[in-house]
């Protein structure tokens, strides 16, 4: 039986589609689940937060859907240990629904994903991800190789982390900071951070490893036909690089 | 030299302060209205009215066929009211003539029913459960 | 109902009583309807031929003249007929596949409000496809500002204001940016240009029309969307209402709002109602509201069906209490459409909207609700309160109707002296090469791309910046390709608007063309001066001769399209003749496209058309202080056999890489080819001396910068390349590509990485 996974819908969400396809692709039995459909929740094994404008990023990116009824019962699956992966959107929400650090109460932030610096615009820019904890820090990572590199689609216009020094010692120290921004060689500088995002941090997670917040879109890199460089591998329509992280997420729950 | 404080709102409907509305009355915060506006604070050499005419000649601020403005008394948020501000902001850079940064905050402004100024306690509980996020802002009351 | 009088006045009196009331209506006008009716038209009434016969709605100056654009042939599904055309795609697991297409601009309001006005234009361009039941799938924004080097002008505030509108609308609703272009010129100081254009995907059985189904007598007509306000209507509509306290922010202004939250609400809700009515085999009929409010919309859904309505306008939701009847009928609140849906239908199709989707919670009053019935008498009425606020017959209201206005002939067009030379001077390749790279129209644009989400939705092959003309594949697990590509270039408009119009075609096939992808049709926007000014609207109408003739001559039909007339100061300064074309094409498989950067050294670099005197609205004319000099004539019989040439050879996989030679010519061209390549290992150009390939028929800066057009492309194959050109096409090798990051010509030799940096910076000072 595979795992059954929410890819969850608040209004103002936009990027189930290519989010539920790829969680279909590897494996999972996922469903596009719709605020208006919130009481199934419970049912799920694992839930998908994907990118997008819930309430239209308004009084602050995540801040209103962090409210939601939807988000509940995440806050209540994820007390009980149920992998969570908020991409863009979803990790904006996971942020301010204090899930993610976690280092604090729920619904009390201690860190936001906030507007893009140096100039606070939009950026839509192809990025890697590199994974910057032991990959069995976070259950969603522990399938990856150490390391590991994900490319991805950075497309946000509040991507920078901020927090306190304090907090951002504690996520240093507790090991929360799971991905940076790396270029596509692995090397990890600040040119490499398209949004000026402290300690260049392009993925978070909790204590428990169980919850997972990224900015960048590994779902937008996730075909050989998702960048122009990749035309010549083969086939068009195969996974490419970006199904790494959900194919971990797949491996995960299989294993659960 | 003297601080001038300006508030500028959308005079034409404002999308965001009708969600925070909605959003608030569901986190329990009963108020009736909400309005929000960008506040500005400068240091000023001129009089009042050059001032004004200055920021309203600045349309990256202000523009008259959506925005409306008014010259705050006080360098400080009005009864029922709570500035928010992002902790790293400093001053920010943007141009009325010869001045050249200004500080920033978002004013959120709550009123009960009427056009009561919602109480203290009833603007604090709107800056903690949503107006603010601690991690990045401080909210000035 | 207090009525408009026009029976008994002089025309003098009229003219004060339409001009006092606000209304563009003329005294002929005025009085065809007082005859029509009978009687004097009500307020409403009046206002409602207002916003129908206006220039906006009516197509009244233009729609005699747009009859002359081929709008047929096998690649149209469905032709303009409705607010958006539609394409075919191709066929994937035996479904046919459409690609829609609209294409609008709100030049306009941008120019007073540009966040706004761009951001509802982008509103309005989407709910052109959504109506005729499509998935949106892509937009693209060709843009024309004013002189922007001043950071405090109004020119610049424009530029940056409209930018941020439509990345702040487009990546809200998670549609990607994925073509566009941008120019800038003087003329456009006070009347900037914010064209948007549309895309949609839908099986060809399941497109939804704007017309009243053929048995609809009866049925429902249900208004889904925001709370009507005062939008359109401004301050007039006040005097007479008093306002309560919670309408104290409604809105008092004639500002369009925009609300991307809730048109990316309405638009999934829109799916889920596309889908239940297509798993319950339901025919139904769809438009959305745009000008005329719901009157315009209400009443073209029912008369196109051959049908009358009654709207009740009690009924509608509004956001401010006791809004006059007119207001509500006619006011232009943004994010609404329309149904026409069977009794029996509606309920599930008010609670997809306003339960399931939730609509009273995301924006205030907004929500689906039944405002009205399509009847069979073809009358349009209107109730509100205890009055019958209009009644009109409906064919009177939506009929066309047509100003004929003075034209000049084209033989008494003022033509440039086409014999006319150039004088070279002192001006080198190696002193023009980086001024022609900095250049307004040529410099990066991705200071500007980079704000817009080009990649969501994960259906993007060619995000902006790679290529000629973005690429998606849209049809999902299907290697179908949708390409996507704008032209009109205003430096080609000023010299001559007809030839101006047929390069924008021209130019626009091409760039499809060199991704790989076969042109299947056009969308157009005009952008034009007074009608009233004999001189604009001459222009106006020869150019849409010129976009007749280049697309009948390259076998691409027109599908959709917009008119923006009146786009003048108030001093009377017209803008350039601005006709902007959008290409859509289709590639089988996405395998095959053809990018921008050059892929290896050592491959042979080829040039498909021989350069000739085309240096007329050129770049480099420009900057050798030699403008005014005409466009060269264009040789369809040559251009259309270099373009079967490039699709042969991109077919035939004999193409590494392929640049439409445009705006800068073949070294911009060229550039813009190695640019991408020096993040890796760079790879440059060397290239032979151009007396070689020109035969000596231009000169050195003509064949490095002249604008006539063709292609350049890189192949590894040169010999089997040159084994199937025919005698019609001009095949001239030119170089060879390197690996080293230099441009070396026979004359100069430039570093590419330095090029770079100048190419890179001008634009990222007004978009930093």
């Amino acid at each position: 039986m595979a795992a059954k996974v929410a890819v969850l819908v608040f209004p103002g969400t936009n990027s189930e589609t290519e989010t539920w396809r790829i969680c279909r692709d590897v494996g999972l039995d996922a469903r596009i689940v719709h605020w208006s459909q919130a009481a199934t929740l419970p049912q799920f094994d694992a839930y998908v937060l994907p990118g997008g404008f819930a309430y239209e990023d308004r009084i602050r990116a995540g801040a209103v859907p962090a409210h939601d009824p939807m988000m509940d019962y995440v806050i209540e699956a994820s007390q009980k240990g149920k992998l969570i992966l908020g991409v863009c959107n979803g990790a904006q929400i996971l942020l301010e629904a204090g899930l993610v650090p976690g280092t604090g109460p729920v619904r009390r932030p201690t860190a936001a994903f906030t507007h893009n610096g140096p100039v606070p615009h939009f950026v839509c820019k192809h990025v890697h991800l590199k994974l910057a904890v032991e990959p069995s820090r976070c259950a969603i990572t522990a399938a990856l190789a150490k390391n590991a590199l994900i490319p991805a689609w950075a497309a946000h216009g509040q991507g920078r982390l901020a927090a306190t020094p304090e907090h951002l010692r504690e996520i240093m120290q507790g090991g929360h900071l799971a991905f940076v921004y790396a270029h596509a060689d692995g090397t990890v500088n600040e040119a490499a951070v398209p949004n000026a995002s402290a300690l260049g941090c392009a993925g978070l997670t909790n204590r428990e490893g169980n919850v997972l917040a990224i900015m960048p879109h590994p779902e937008r890199d996730a075909w050989n036909y998702n960048h122009p460089d990749r035309r010549d591998t083969g086939d068009i329509l195969a996974p490419s690089g970006g199904v790494k992280l959900y194919a971990a997420l797949a491996e995960a729950l299989n294993l659960a | 030299m003297s601080s001038r404080t300006v508030a500028i709102r959308l005079k034409i409907p404002d999308n965001e302060a009708y969600t925070a509305l909605t959003a608030l009355r569901r986190l329990g915060v009963d108020i009736a209205r909400l309005e929000r506006a960008e506040i500005w604070t400068f240091e000023d050499r001129g009089t009042e009215h050059d001032f004004v005419e200055r920021v309203e000649g600045n349309e990256t601020l202000f523009n008259p066929n959506k925005h409306e403005l008014h010259l705050l008394e006080e360098g400080k948020p009005r009864e029922g009211e709570a500035w928010i501000e992002e902790l790293d902001a400093g001053e920010v850079a943007v141009r009325i003539a010869d001045i050249a940064h200004g500080r920033r905050f978002v004013g959120w402004r709550l009123f009960s029913e009427g056009h009561t100024p919602a109480d203290e306690a009833t603007v604090r509980s709107a800056t903690e459960k949503l107006l603010c996020n601690p991690a990045i802002e401080r909210a000035i009351q | 109902m207090p009525n408009f009088r026009v029976n008994g006045l002089s025309d003098d009196e009229l003219k004060r009583a339409a001009a006092q009331a606000g209304l563009a209506l003329r005294v002929d006008e005025l009085r065809r309807i007082a005859e029509r009716l009978g009687r004097d038209p009500s307020i409403v009434e009046v206002h409602a031929f207002d916003a129908q016969w206006s220039e906006h709605c009516s197509y009244k100056s233009s729609r005699h003249l747009l009859r002359k654009l081929p709008t047929e042939g096998p690649t149209v599904m469905q032709g303009p007929a409705e607010d958006a055309g539609i394409l075919h795609l191709g066929e994937w697991n035996g479904e046919k596949w459409g690609v829609v297409i609209a294409h609008e601009s709100h030049n306009h309001p941008s120019q007073v409000v540009p966040f706004e006005g761009a951001a509802t234009g982008v509103g309005g361009i989407v709910r052109d496809v959504l109506c005729m039941g499509a998935e949106v799938i892509a937009v693209a924004d060709p843009l024309r500002f004013g002189r922007v080097e001043d950071p405090q002008s109004h020119q610049r505030y424009v530029a940056q204001g409209v930018v941020d509108g439509i990345a702040a609308y487009g990546n809200a609703i998670g549609v990607p940016n994925i073509a566009g272009d941008l120019y800038f010129d003087e003329r456009f100081d006070d009347n900037c240009l914010v064209n948007v254009v549309s895309l949609g995907l839908l099986k060809e059985n399941e497109i939804i029309h704007s017309a009243a189904p053929s048995n609809s007598a009866g049925w429902d007509i249900v208004l889904v969307g925001k709370a009507t306000d005062a939008s359109g209507f401004g301050g007039a509509a006040f005097s007479s209402v008093t306002l309560d306290e919670e309408d104290q922010d409604a809105n008092k202004g004639a500002v369009q709002v925009p609300d991307s939250f809730l048109k990316n609400v309405i638009m999934r809700a829109s799916y889920a109602v596309f889908r239940y009515l297509r798993e319950n085999k339901i025919t139904a009929g769809f438009k959305d509201l745009g000008a005329g409010g719901i009157m315009g919309c209400t009443a073209e859904l029912c008369s196109s069906g051959g049908f009358g309505a009654i709207i009740d306008l009690d009924d509608v939701n509004t956001a401010i209490k006791n809004l006059p009847p007119e207001v509500i009928a006619i006011g232009e609140t943004q994010e609404r459409l329309c149904w026409v849906l069977p009794g029996d239908v509606t309920p599930h199709v008010l609670r997809i909207y306003n339960d399931e989707f939730s609509l009273p919670q995301v924006a205030r009053g907004a929500c689906a609700t039944v405002i009205g019935a399509v009847q069979s008498e073809k009358q349009y009425v209107m109730r509100h309160g205890n009055d019958i606020v209009m009644d009109v017959p409906i064919e009177f209201l939506t009929g066309s109707i047509r100003d004929e206005l003075p034209i000049r002939p084209m033989s008494e067009r003022k033509v440039t002296d086409p014999a006319r030379k150039y004088v070279v001077g002192e001006h080198s390749v190696a002193d023009l090469l980086p001024k022609v790279l900095a250049h307004r129209d040529i410099c990066s644009r991705e200071p500007l791309f980079v704000r817009y989400d080009g990649v969501v939705r994960g259906t993007t092959v060619i995000p902006r910046g790679y290529a000629n003309a973005g690429v998606i594949a849209p049809v999902q697990g299907s290697p179908l390709g949708v390409a996507l590509s704008v032209a009109g270039n205003p430096r080609y408009g000023k010299v001559d608007p007809v030839l101006a119009a047929q390069y924008a075609v021209l130019e626009a096939v091409r760039k499809v063309v060199a991704v790989g992808a076969r042109p299947l049709g056009l969308t157009d926007c005009l952008n034009f001066g007074n009608p009233q000014n004999i001189e604009h609207y001459s222009e106006f109408a020869h150019a849409i001769d010129g976009l007749a003739l280049a697309a009948r001559e390259l076998g691409t039909p027109y599908v959709s399209g917009n008119v923006s007339l009146y786009n003048e100061s108030k001093t009377g300064n017209a803008i350039p003749a601005s006709p902007i074309v959008a290409c859509v094409g289709a590639l089988q498989d996405v395998a095959a496209v053809i990018t921008s950067p050059l892929k290896r050294p050592d491959s042979t670099l080829f040039l498909i058309g021989r350069p000739h005197n085309a240096a007329g609205g050129a770049v480099f004319a420009e900057l050798v202080e030699q403008t005014g000099g005409p466009l060269a004539p264009i040789d369809y019989d040559r251009a259309a056999a270099e373009i079967a040439f490039f699709r042969a050879a991109s077919d035939g996989g004999f193409l590494l890489s392929a640049r439409s030679i445009g705006n800068g010519g073949l070294l911009a061209a060229l550039c813009a080819m190695a640019f991408p390549t020096l993040e890796r290992s760079a790879i440059g150009v060397r290239l032979t001396g151009p007396a070689s390939w020109t035969g000596g028929v231009v000169g050195e800066l003509e064949a490095y910068f002249g604008e006539g057009g063709g292609f350049v492309a890189e192949t590894a194959q040169p010999d089997a390349l040159e084994t199937i050109a025919s005698d019609g096409v001009d095949l001239i090798r030119i170089g060879q590509t390197q690996n080293a990051p230099s441009l070396a010509l026979e004359s100069s030799q430039f570093d590419l990485r330095e090029l770079h940096r100048i190419w890179r910076a001008p634009l990222a000072l007004v978009y930093p």
